[in-house]
């Protein structure tokens, strides 16, 4: 049994309840033990560090002191938003001691900062510390037949020097979970183009725009999922689409889940466990194409890798 | 009786496949005068040569064709295969099928294979008439000229002298140095350029295989490659260098002040000067132009405080000869004068200087101690504004080339400027930055982000004066605004232009030039140093702007070709040049106006059989000719005949199609 | 027309610099940030014009324009930087330094964009996180747009996409002690 120390940002009460609760499914099924901080606060999210320079830093801050104590090796973040602010901050606050000693000593009450637990986003968790071998082999039902295009937007990945994680320009961390999984990840180059992110209220016009595009590069690349690992992204595709499709008087419906939607599925969980009624683009069509396509046996695969193995070397 | 051997190659696919070669080769067959007619897939390979060679001697041929690719490719080769075979190298013709036809009639194969046919037939024809030719041994004066005494006559002299080769280098102005000597710093590394020069310039003056001959140029240039003979003036200096122990006595009570050339005109010299203080050599000369006792023959001050009696006013301009092998042109460059540049106010304020006079200024041997200084009140500028291509890339008013080291010496000056004056500001107007060179992108940052340089992308429009300031107004195009600098200063980044005697002395030289007066190289690419003439080499700025690097590599290179023409006691040469035939020739002259390489000179010989009468016939010179062929075109009574292209050769080639 | 050299030192450049981490004087304005940045578009000068107007100290020029509200802190354009500036921190070091030096754009667009931001900020201190339907009406009644996205509400309230309700956490009453002391450090500089 792992344990991690869970951050599950606003939204998993609010628009991202799917992606919590599926999250929590998965980690049960792999073992997963997660402790949530008690009494944790909103990151602050894009508005804290536009706006100001303390509070940007003292409400992760926060946070990290309370995970600190709860002496878990690692905290796993759910939204890619609050992942990015909370390893921003610590990354600043491990860099310069003596800003981590003046907010420490002005405005935080719950203790001392020490910089020892290792923030990481959750698809990171999967990816790098259960690995997808562990996670094939909770596979009951292939996704086989399903085609995906993986959507990692701006913060899983960038900045490079923040996150340490995947490649910032053509990530690939969850196109191959989701092939661990028995779906196709199918080549996508907006997988990391930004959806308009925070101006999701206050400046709809370039979040249409943005995420009007990323839709129509996920729609021509054949895919009948868009995969997301952040809530904030996943409310810009999914719940704008509409207007997308009215603006720009195209029909381009196209479901966004949650990577933890689709492994959820994949670990033999029945449909209505995904909250599908909570997404604005209906997702039961696009899920009807799996099993169309049989899942490779994987002793099929094995013989058709060592040839090809083989042929490589000659 | 003829016997011709016909090889013609494959050339892979560049031949074969637009190229029916074995219909080429049955027809080669039925010539008259055809032995053997082989194929071959790459005959210069050593399998191809071997069947040249087997062939000549099986079938004891009398001259062979290869039809291949150009002459120019694989001409010696094939000659070498003759002569390994016993047959002389110049019973060798090449009928080009490549360049002249597979590659010109790709779309067509039946035509190219019937020009092939056509192209091989003419070779056999004119094969049949050539002539048994030996190369031509040539004598060498192991000695070199080297003009100018800037570094790149320093550095092609050193390194000739080196290989043990004695040189004479002359220089026009009374030191050797040149326009590196006047540079402070030098980029990309910042060190001291007198520091780096003033070793090899007195290496010069002591080095046993290099005659200094200062304050001097060639007037005169005869001969050929290995067997030039230069005539140099020494211009008089009025000065006995022997006796002359460079005191500095005269020049200090000397009473007549003159602009100083050596710093820009900046301050003033007299008229017994040395140029500075660490000129090689280190005697003073007299001005002939501002001393008044030359003048107007009073005064002599300098002649009654020379104690070692030195001076010497009587002295007059001496002529004197070498015998050299070969030269190295290094005569430099000039800089363009921004005068047209009257929307700036060039000429009108005094606050606007050109670089070379801002290099001066920040010189620490300089006029103003190392500082830059307003010429119009003596103050310490804070803002100042360098613009570059002044007279570069401007079609209209300048040139149109890019003088190349301006974005290197003005981010240099930006980051002196900084040095010198800690609380200034630069601002720098430009096109583009060229900063193609090795440490040289990283010397543009540091002037970016180390000194916090501004740079403005934008040509500047006019200059005008506020108060004590100069407005400078330009585009910033990365904002796409209109910007106005209020400077103190402004320096002009102005082209680097050939030096100004460039082409009289070309002509005298018999080299050519370009349309700017630069001495035009060989070829572009492949023979960047050597000139059209044999034995004529070319070292720096001579031949185009270039900075220092570049000037002293190109010197080295010019070194090593002279060193390589000098590596045997003779050199081979070519047999096919032209002869006169003396009874026929009119004496008219027109070929020694036509040959581009002065090879033809005329001579005296006895109207008839013992008549004392004489007449004036052409004479070629055998060692200068390189068998172009002009003078045979040009010549109206047919008196010239052209080795390895006789008349005979070229009309069988004709008859033949 | 702008006038340049009338002032010994571009403290403005200094500044930002100092406020940023970055160094602005690396940008050789090459514009790979302008193709970049998803944003560039709508901005009055994109990020490339910015850093060149920091370099010459347009201060005002640059504190009025909406470019570096416009910023998304994607970080795409310091990802494919050649100088690596990190383009993001200048952005936001100059929201900063306008704000401390009291300079508020009239753009329509920034004031929605504070606006909004000063809700959500708003919305932390007094739950200590964040509730979207609240924060999407308030927006909607402070900037006087009542009926914006409206149509989306239903759909969404439906669905469950957004909830009515708001959890009430310990953290608030911690959180607002927290804004009152960032407060207090932020004016004792």
């Amino acid at each position: 049994m792992n344990k991690i120390t869970y951050f599950p940002g606003c939204s998993a009460h609010g628009t991202s309840e799917e992606f919590d609760h599926t999250l929590k499914l998965v980690m049960k099924t792999l073992d997963v033990q997660m402790e949530e901080i008690p009494d944790w606060n909103c990151c602050g999210a894009t508005s804290a560090h536009v706006m100001t320079e303390n509070l940007a830093i003292a409400l992760p801050m926060r946070n990290l002191v309370l995970a600190e104590k709860l002496e878990n090796k690692t905290m796993g973040i759910a939204c890619a938003s609050c992942y990015s602010r909370m390893k921003v901050t610590k990354k600043h606050l491990d860099e310069n001691p003596n800003l981590a000693k003046k907010i420490n000593s002005t405005i935080i009450d719950e203790g001392e900062y020490h910089g020892t637990i290792d923030v990481k986003s959750m698809l990171q968790y999967c990816f790098e510390e259960i690995g997808l071998e562990t996670i094939k082999s909770k596979v009951t039902k292939s996704l086989a037949g399903l085609k995906v295009a993986c959507y990692y937007g701006c913060l899983l990945t960038r900045p490079k020097d923040v996150t340490h994680f995947d490649s910032p320009e053509y990530p690939m961390s969850m196109d191959l979970l989701m092939e661990a999984l028995g779906a196709k990840a199918v080549d996508f180059d907006y997988k990391t183009e930004c959806c308009g992110a925070s101006f999701s209220i206050s400046n709809t016009e370039v979040v249409e725009s943005l995420s009007g595009k990323i839709l129509e590069v996920a729609k021509e690349s054949g895919a009948h999922v868009i995969v997301v690992a952040c809530p904030l992204c996943q409310s810009n595709l999914d719940m704008r689409q509409p207007d997308i499709e009215k603006h720009t008087k195209t029909k381009i419906n196209i479901p966004v889940m949650y990577f933890t939607q689709l492994m959820a599925l994949a670990f033999g969980f029945p449909e209505k466990e995904l909250k599908l009624p909570k997404h604005i683009v209906p997702v039961e069509e696009a899920l009807k194409n799996i099993g169309k396509i049989e899942p490779e046996p994987e002793k099929i695969k094995k013989t058709k890798k060592a040839v090809e193995a083989e042929s490589e070397v000659v | 009786m003829a016997r011709v051997g016909v090889f013609t190659c494959f050339c892979g696919a560049n031949i074969a496949d637009f190229i029916d070669v074995p219909q080429v080769v049955e027809a080669t067959k039925k010539i008259k005068g055809v032995k053997v007619s082989a194929e071959y897939k790459y005959m210069c390979s050593d399998p191809g040569q071997q069947m040249i060679r087997d062939a000549i001697i099986q079938n004891r041929l009398t001259s062979v064709v290869v039809a291949a690719c150009s002459p120019r490719m694989h001409e010696k080769t094939f000659r070498k295969a003759l002569s390994d075979a016993g047959l002389n190298p110049y019973m060798l013709e090449v009928a080009n099928i490549r360049e002249h036809s597979s590659w010109v009639h790709q779309k067509d194969k039946k035509a190219a294979t019937e020009k092939a046919s056509d192209l091989i037939r003419m070779a056999v024809a004119k094969s049949i008439a050539n002539e048994q030719l030996h190369e031509i041994s040539v004598p060498v004066t192991k000695r070199a000229l080297v003009i100018g005494g800037g570094i790149a006559g320093i550095q092609a002299a050193l390194d000739i002298a080196d290989a043990r080769i004695p040189v004479t280098l002359i220089e026009r102005s009374p030191s050797i140095g040149g326009r590196m000597a006047q540079l402070d710093e030098t980029f990309p590394t910042l060190d001291c350029s007198q520091c780096i020069l003033t070793p090899k310039m007195v290496d010069v003056a002591s080095h046993p295989y290099i005659e200094l001959i200062p304050y001097s140029e060639v007037i005169e240039l005869d001969g050929y490659v290995g067997n030039y003979k230069a005539k140099i003036r020494k211009k008089a200096s009025y000065v006995n260098f022997s006796t002359c122990t460079g005191c500095g006595a005269c020049t200090q009570k000397c009473p007549v002040k003159v602009s100083n050339e050596f710093n820009m005109g900046i301050d003033k010299r007299k008229a017994i000067y040395t140029p500075f203080p660490q000129a090689v050599p280190n005697k003073p000369v007299i001005d002939a132009e501002h001393c008044t006792m030359l003048l107007k023959g009073k005064c002599g001050i300098c002649a009654k405080v020379c104690e070692k009696g030195s001076i010497d006013f009587k002295m007059v301009d001496e002529v004197i000869e070498r015998e050299v092998g070969a030269v190295v042109v290094a005569t430099g460059y000039d800089l363009w004068d921004p005068k047209p540049y009257e929307e700036y106010g060039v000429g009108r304020y005094k606050d606007i200087i050109t670089s070379l006079e801002f290099e001066r200024m920040v010189s620490a041997s300089g006029p103003t101690n190392g500082l830059p200084l307003r010429p119009s009140d003596g103050k310490v500028p804070k803002n100042v504004v360098f613009i570059k291509c002044i007279g570069s890339r401007d079609e209209a008013k300048g040139i149109e080339y890019c003088s190349k080291i301006c974005c290197m010496y003005t981010a240099k000056h930006a980051i002196l400027l900084h040095h010198k004056v800690h609380d200034s500001h630069a601002y720098i107007f430009y096109m583009d930055i060229r900063a193609a060179g090795k440490g040289y992108e990283e010397f543009v940052k540091r002037a970016q982000v180390e000194t916090a340089a501004t740079y403005l992308r934008g040509r500047v429009s006019k200059i005008y004066k506020k108060g004590d300031k100069l407005i400078v107004r330009g585009e910033d195009a990365q904002l796409g605004q209109v910007v106005e600098v209020v400077a103190d200063l402004v320096v002009l980044a102005t082209a680097v232009i050939p030096y100004k005697e460039n082409p009289p002395l070309a002509r005298l030289l018999g080299i050519s030039y370009d349309k700017y007066g630069y001495m035009s190289e060989a070829h572009p690419k492949l023979r960047p140093v050597e000139t059209a003439k044999a034995g004529i080499f070319l070292a720096g700025c001579t031949q185009a702007p270039k900075d220092i690097p570049d000037t002293v590599a190109q010197a080295s290179a010019c070194a090593a070709k002279v060193c390589g023409l000098f590596s045997g006691d003779t050199m081979k040469k070519d047999p096919m040049i032209s002869t006169i035939n003396t009874e026929n020739c009119t004496g008219c002259q027109n070929c020694v106006t036509v040959c581009p390489y002065q090879a033809i000179v005329t001579e005296e010989i006895p109207l008839g059989h013992g008549s004392k009468e004489m007449r004036i016939v052409a004479k070629i010179n055998e060692g200068v000719c390189q068998g172009c062929g002009s003078c045979v075109a040009i010549c109206r009574s047919m008196s010239i005949n052209l080795a390895g292209f006789t008349d005979p050769q070229i009309i069988n080639e004709i008859v033949s199609i | 027309m702008i006038t340049l050299g009338l002032q010994e030192k571009n403290t403005f450049l200094e500044a930002v610099n100092k406020k940023s981490g970055a160094n602005v004087l690396e940008c050789y304005q090459c514009g790979k940030c302008v193709s970049t940045c998803p944003v560039s578009g709508y901005m009055d000068f994109p990020p490339r014009e910015v850093m060149q107007m920091i370099k010459l100290g347009l201060k005002e020029e640059t504190y009025m324009a909406n470019s570096m509200w416009f910023c998304l802190t994607c970080s795409a354009c310091s990802g494919r930087c050649p100088r690596e500036i990190d383009i993001p921190a200048v952005m936001e070091g100059i929201r900063h330094l306008a704000i401390e030096e009291n300079y508020h754009s009239q753009d329509k667009k920034v004031k929605e964009i504070t606006r909004f931001h000063e809700i959500f900020l708003d919305m932390i201190k007094r739950y200590g996180r964040n509730y979207e339907l609240r924060m999407m009406a308030e927006f909607n009644i402070r900037t006087r747009n009542l009926f914006k996205d409206m149509h989306l509400a239903p759909k969404a309230l439906l669905k469950g996409k957004i909830t009515l309700g708001h959890e009430s956490t310990k953290s608030a009453k911690a959180i607002q002690k927290m804004y009152k002391l960032a407060e207090k450090l932020e004016k004792n500089k």
